[in-house]
Formats: structure tokens, C-alpha cells, sequence
């Protein structure tokens, strides 16, 4: 594990105005994320879950305290190099899938490579390959509309990984999903995490997810009250029923 | 990443077939109807100059210094046939051609009509070509002036009275109560003052123009019986110059300069000369341009009208591509992309649809009359019933431009905006 922490977190404070209140969304968060950790972040709703990972996702800023990322003060940084390290260094799976409508699949997996200017062959050479992984070579070409939610969720893990990000931010990605394909999902980033070392924090308040993780930071009313490292529950029945139901949908489609 | 900016732009557009498909069609419509209206406004201005120009002023009127103030017989210019030669030589290839004029104050009388008449003493072989009154279209009743005194032209009936031939307007002929071959007397001051001269002609053909002021005080003779009458010996009150384009007006009247200041001459541009027309051309034309920028507003508006609904449902998009790293510039090129490919695909169809319709006019022409159900008269001019529609490329090329430029600055804020949109909250953005 090296020295530097991908995140380091001192004294986080989070407040902003909702209306004519001033919400303290998070209160004196301090934490260490390394490289190749499989991290949730748990918590009732409105605990601050996923106040904290747009803060670790550099899509916000603090109100208070220090935050950072690789060893860069993140309070330091402009705008402009913020977007940089997102888009090097981050890679985002968000509740909603989020995938650009008019873009397929495959160029929704290619989209971060082209801002990143990688070559058009290499991206989608990258692209192809990664989608195959993830079970959507049939699929790449189709757009996000004709796509089920599992498989736009899979669309949208290609595309935060098909860039080489340090760390994957994802805000509770199986919430639209239905358990089988939920698990399906926690497994396939599972499988990336440890077979390509690619690091993960997501949140959830899902048990069937949280356990899936080796490390669970529980908020609750914006303040961490536990943060421990646990065995993550490995199915393989739960598994082969998810790949059942794909197939069963790509049966029916 | 510039071709990302590309498909994402046309993607777009395809998209939301409707509201893209809604704004390109106002945008084809209105710009196919300005293009077309351009070229009938164009085309009608045009066929009201020549017919202005034919109908006895040409594009630029030669005389003798202060007889535009003091049009009298005092300040004719001499030696007309010698001035004629200097005239076409100076002119060369800019004047197509030039005829002496001589133009006089008279009154006509037929029985016991008498009515105060502009005569014009004309050489029917020079007017042929030039004049609108000389054109046997023109006559309705008799015939045009011989071109030969000495004998008539086949289709030209010989004088029966053996007095030297004249024509006058429909109205004219109507208060002398004048029919062809009957005699019409013209009564002058002669040149150098001294007793009215008087003398007769027979009424060889009546003409209508569709002029108020030709057809009924009008009245044309040859030169040679003209220059008789009023003792003008050779002179000439104008030389009237036809350009072999009409645009080459001020590069003749810089090319004559040398010889109306040696002459002692001075010359007068149609828009000098007839300056209700060139009012009545100049108010169309700017009424056109006001509708031009009706036009160009409408259709600059459908576009930022159609970039800020874009712009406004993407949002959460915008926001997504700026969380995994997209540039703002991107951002704002996908936007203004959008609003160039819509513009630019509406202008050119809008452009291709208007020619075909421009097309249509230039050769068929359109007959105002039997569309609109009468004439239509501008600065004392009636429009030849068919009238071509003429169109200017740069004028239209300018409007295709200015209208792309529009496009484009309008799109700038609502594509700046959407470049600088926080990630954090445009993702929250519900559309």
C-alpha cells in the first residue's frame, strides 16, 4: 500500500443555505482513503453521504477544514485543475446512470477518453474490450433509452473505469436497480477492484451493498460515528442468479 | 474532442426532431419568402427606372448650364448634331446610346381646345431604341413618328395633310377631342422673344404610358420641325445619354466631366431628374429593409428561442460532462455548433427554396395586375403589367452572413452560461 492516501480528510465542515436555513450537512470529517480500498459510505439518508462524496469527487468544496487528493491541497487548485483531476484521476458512477442520451454505449464508455485525447483507435479499442468484460458486447452500440437500468449502470462503471482512474466515486449506484441486479453490479465492481486494483468509494444505505465492502465509514447527522474494516460477504449463488436474470432479460428484449 | 463537439451538437438537434424541425421551418419559410421578395422588390425597382428612363429622361441628361433651374430657349446648346458626335465620343462604350432632345413649352390647339403642352422635338431613328413614347406598344390608336420625314416606313402611314406628323397622349388627344389625322396647332415664343410662332401638324398617333404627366400634356414632333418652330436654328435643349449599364452612372458622369467644363454644359442623373421616382425606389427599397430585419429578427429569435430551451433542458447533461472532466470551451462549442448547424442548414434551404422561387419570377416574370387586380404607380411610374424579379448575390450573401453572425452571438451568452454551470448543481438539475 503506498505512503500517499489517495484521500485525506481533516476537520471537514459542509454547510450551505437551503432556503432561509443553513444546513450543516457535515460536521468534522477526518479520514484516509488508500489506493485500492473498496470503501462505503453508510448512513441514513440526509446523514451526509453524499455531501461527503462530492467533496471527495472534487465536485465541491469545503467550508471548512482540508481535504487532500494524492497529496495535493485540493483548496489549492483552480478550477481547471480540478476538472484535470477528475477527469485523469476520478472516474463517477452516479445514482441516475447519467449517460449522455445521444451517445451509444460504446461512445458513452469512449466519451472520458476523448477528453482525455486519447487516440480514437486506443479509446475505442479500450472501450470495446471493457464493455465485452462487463457483458455488454451485444449492447454497445445501442443507445441509453434502449438499454435496461442494469445495463445503462454497467454502461456508466466502462466509463468510469475506461479512463485509468485512481479511484471510482460512486453515489449509491444500486439504488434504481432491483436487488438481483444490484448484487450483480456490487460483484462486477468487486471483481474490478480486485483483479485491476481499481479503488471504489461508493455510498449506500443498502445492507445487501454495505456488506459487499471492506470497509464501511458510517455517518450519521454529518459526523462519522464508525469507520471499520469488515470480511465483504462474497455470493456466488447470488452471482450465478444475477447472470440467470441477464440472461433471462436478454432472452425476452 | 472536436468531433465529440460535433455529434453531440447534430445529435442533439436530431433528437428533439420537432423543435428543431418547428424552428428550421420558420426559418426556411420566412428566409425563402424574403429571398423571393427581395428579387420581385429588386426586379420592380428596376423595371421602374427603365421605365422612367425610357419614357423620355435617360440615365443622364446633357444641357446648358442653368437650363435645369431655367429650362427656356435662351440656353439650348448649339450646334446639336457636332454636340452629338462630342457626346459619344467622350461617353465611349459607357452610353449605349445618346439622342438630342429638344424640349419646349407650347400650346396646342384643336377647333376650339386649346391646353398648355410640353413638346419635345425628337429624331424618331435615335428614340427607337431608347424611348418608351416611340415604341409602337406605346401607340394605341395611329402610329409612332416616321424615323424618315421623307418617307414613311413600311407599317408607318404617309402624312394625308402634308403637314409635318405628331404624337400626343391619350388624355391629351381626349381634352383636344382629336382623332388621327386631324390637325393640331402648337403656338411657341419663339428663340430671341419677337411675335408667337404657330404651326400645324397632322395627329399621326396617339400614345398611353401609363404616365399622368406624358399622357396628357405631352406632345412629340420631329427635331427638324421642332428646332422650325421655335427658331432654335440647331440647338438642342438636352442630350440624353442611355448607359449600357445602369450602374456605370458615375463612372460616365466622371468620364463626361471634361467635356461639360469645356462645353459649359451640365448634367442631371435621372435621380436628379425624376426625383419622385427615385423617392418613390428609394422608399420601397428601405420598406424592404425593414422587412429584412423583421425577417432576420424572426429567424434569430426561433434560433435563441430554440438554443435556450436546448440549453435549459440539458443541463443535468452539461453537468455530467463537466464532473468527469469536459472543458467548459467544450461545453460551449457543442452549444454554439448547435446553433450554427441549425442556422446554416435552415439558410441554405431557406436560400435554395427562395431561388427556385426567384427562378420562377426572373423567367416567367409576375403579372401584378392580374394578381393584385390593378397597376401598381410609384413616383408617377406605372409598372409594366410583367415585371421579372432580379436578385442581388452580395446583397443576399451579406444577409445569409449578418443572419449566421446573429446566430452566433446570440448562442455566445446561453453557451457561456452552460460552460461555466457548477457540475454540482447542473447534475441536480431536473429538466
Amino acid at each position: 500500500m503506498p505512503d500517499t492516501p489517495i484521500f485525506q480528510a481533516h476537520g471537514l465542515h459542509k454547510r450551505f443555505q437551503q432556503g432561509s436555513l443553513q444546513v450543516h450537512a457535515l460536521r468534522g470529517i477526518d479520514l484516509r482513503i488508500d489506493a485500492g480500498e473498496f470503501v462505503v459510505i453508510a448512513g441514513p439518508s440526509g446523514s451526509g453521504k453524499s455531501t461527503l462524496l462530492n467533496l471527495l469527487g472534487l465536485l465541491d468544496s469545503p467550508s471548512e477544514g482540508q481535504l487532500s487528493f494524492a497529496g495535493r491541497d485540493v483548496s489549492r487548485l483552480s478550477a481547471a485543475e480540478l476538472s484535470g483531476l477528475r477527469r485523469d484521476s476520478l472516474g463517477f458512477v452516479f445514482q441516475a446512470y447519467n449517460l449522455m442520451p445521444v451517445l451509444s454505449a460504446l461512445e458513452n464508455t469512449e466519451m472520458v477518453m476523448e477528453f482525455q485525447g486519447i487516440a480514437p483507435e486506443q479509446r475505442r479499442e479500450r472501450s470495446i474490450r471493457l464493455l465485452q468484460q462487463l457483458g455488454l458486447g451485444e449492447q454497445m452500440h445501442r443507445y441509453p433509452d434502449q438499454l435496461s437500468g442494469g445495463q445503462q449502470q454497467r454502461v456508466a462503471v466502462a466509463r468510469a473505469i475506461a479512463s485509468g482512474p485512481r479511484v471510482v466515486i460512486a453515489d449509491e449506484p444500486t439504488a434504481n436497480l432491483d436487488s438481483a441486479t444490484a448484487i450483480a453490479l456490487m460483484e462486477l465492481m468487486q471483481s474490478l477492484n480486485r483483479e485491476q486494483g481499481v479503488s471504489f468509494v461508493f455510498s449506500s444505505h443498502d445492507p445487501l451493498v454495505i456488506q459487499r465492502a471492506r470497509r464501511v465509514i458510517l455517518l450519521r447527522d454529518g459526523k462519522l460515528v464508525s469507520d471499520q474494516a469488515q470480511d465483504p460477504i462474497e455470493r456466488p449463488e447470488a452471482r450465478e442468479r444475477a447472470r440467470r436474470d441477464g440472461e433471462a432479460r436478454h432472452a425476452l428484449a | 474532442m472536436n468531433m465529440l463537439a460535433h455529434r453531440l451538437a447534430l445529435r442533439n438537434l436530431l433528437r428533439h426532431r420537432r423543435r428543431s424541425g418547428f424552428t428550421a421551418a420558420i426559418i426556411v419559410i420566412t428566409l425563402a419568402l424574403l429571398t423571393c421578395f427581395q428579387g420581385l422588390s429588386d426586379g420592380g425597382h428596376q423595371a421602374m427606372i427603365q421605365v422612367g428612363v425610357r419614357m423620355g429622361l435617360g440615365h443622364l441628361i446633357l444641357s446648358q448650364q442653368g437650363h435645369a433651374q431655367d429650362p427656356s430657349l435662351e440656353r439650348l446648346i448649339a450646334q446639336a448634331p457636332h454636340a452629338l458626335e462630342q457626346s459619344r465620343a467622350a461617353a465611349g462604350s459607357l452610353a449605349r446610346h445618346v439622342v438630342p432632345r429638344l424640349r419646349f413649352s407650347a400650346m396646342a390647339q384643336a377647333g376650339a381646345q386649346q391646353i398648355a403642352v410640353t413638346a419635345s422635338g425628337v429624331e424618331p431613328a435615335l428614340e427607337l431604341p431608347v424611348s418608351g413614347i416611340a415604341d409602337a406598344r406605346a401607340i394605341i390608336v395611329g402610329h409612332p413618328l416616321p424615323v424618315s420625314t421623307a418617307k414613311a416606313s413600311p407599317g408607318e402611314a404617309p402624312a394625308r395633310t402634308g403637314l409635318p406628323p405628331l404624337v400626343l397622349g391619350e388624355r391629351l388627344a381626349k381634352a383636344l377631342d382629336v382623332r388621327i389625322g386631324d390637325r393640331v396647332t402648337l403656338t411657341v415664343k419663339p428663340l430671341g422673344g419677337g411675335e408667337f410662332a404657330r404651326a400645324a401638324f397632322e395627329l399621326h398617333g396617339i400614345f398611353r404610358t401609363g404616365i399622368q404627366e406624358l399622357d396628357a400634356f405631352w406632345v412629340e414632333l420631329p427635331l427638324e420641325a421642332a428646332q422650325g418652330l421655335t427658331s432654335a436654328a440647331q440647338g438642342v435643349s438636352h442630350l440624353a445619354l442611355y448607359l449600357e449599364d445602369e450602374r456605370q452612372l458615375a463612372a460616365l458622369q466622371q468620364q463626361l466631366q471634361p467635356l461639360l467644363e469645356a462645353r459649359a454644359w451640365e448634367a442631371q442623373a435621372w435621380t436628379q431628374a425624376a426625383p419622385e421616382l427615385n423617392s418613390a425606389v428609394a422608399m420601397d427599397a428601405a420598406g424592404m429593409a425593414l422587412l429584412m430585419v423583421i425577417v432576420i429578427v424572426v429567424v434569430v429569435a426561433g434560433i435563441l428561442n430554440t438554443v435556450i430551451m436546448s440549453v435549459l433542458k440539458r443541463h443535468r447533461e452539461f453537468g455530467v460532462m463537466l464532473a468527469l472532466g469536459s472543458s467548459p470551451g467544450l461545453i460551449v462549442r457543442v452549444v454554439l455548433l448547435e446553433s450554427l448547424y441549425l442556422a446554416g442548414t435552415s439558410l441554405l434551404l431557406g436560400l435554395l427554396l427562395g431561388l427556385a422561387a426567384h427562378w420562377h419570377f426572373a423567367t416567367e416574370g409576375l403579372n401584378f395586375r392580374e394578381v393584385f387586380g390593378t397597376g401598381l404607380e410609384a413616383g408617377g411610374v406605372l409598372l409594366p403589367e410583367r415585371f421579372y424579379s432580379l436578385l442581388k448575390p452580395l446583397k443576399l450573401a451579406g444577409v445569409a452572413t449578418l443572419i449566421l453572425l446573429l446566430t452566433l452571438l446570440v448562442s455566445l451568452y446561453p453557451a457561456y452560461k452552460s460552460g461555466r454551470l457548477k457540475p454540482i448543481e447542473a447534475i441536480k438539475h431536473h429538466a
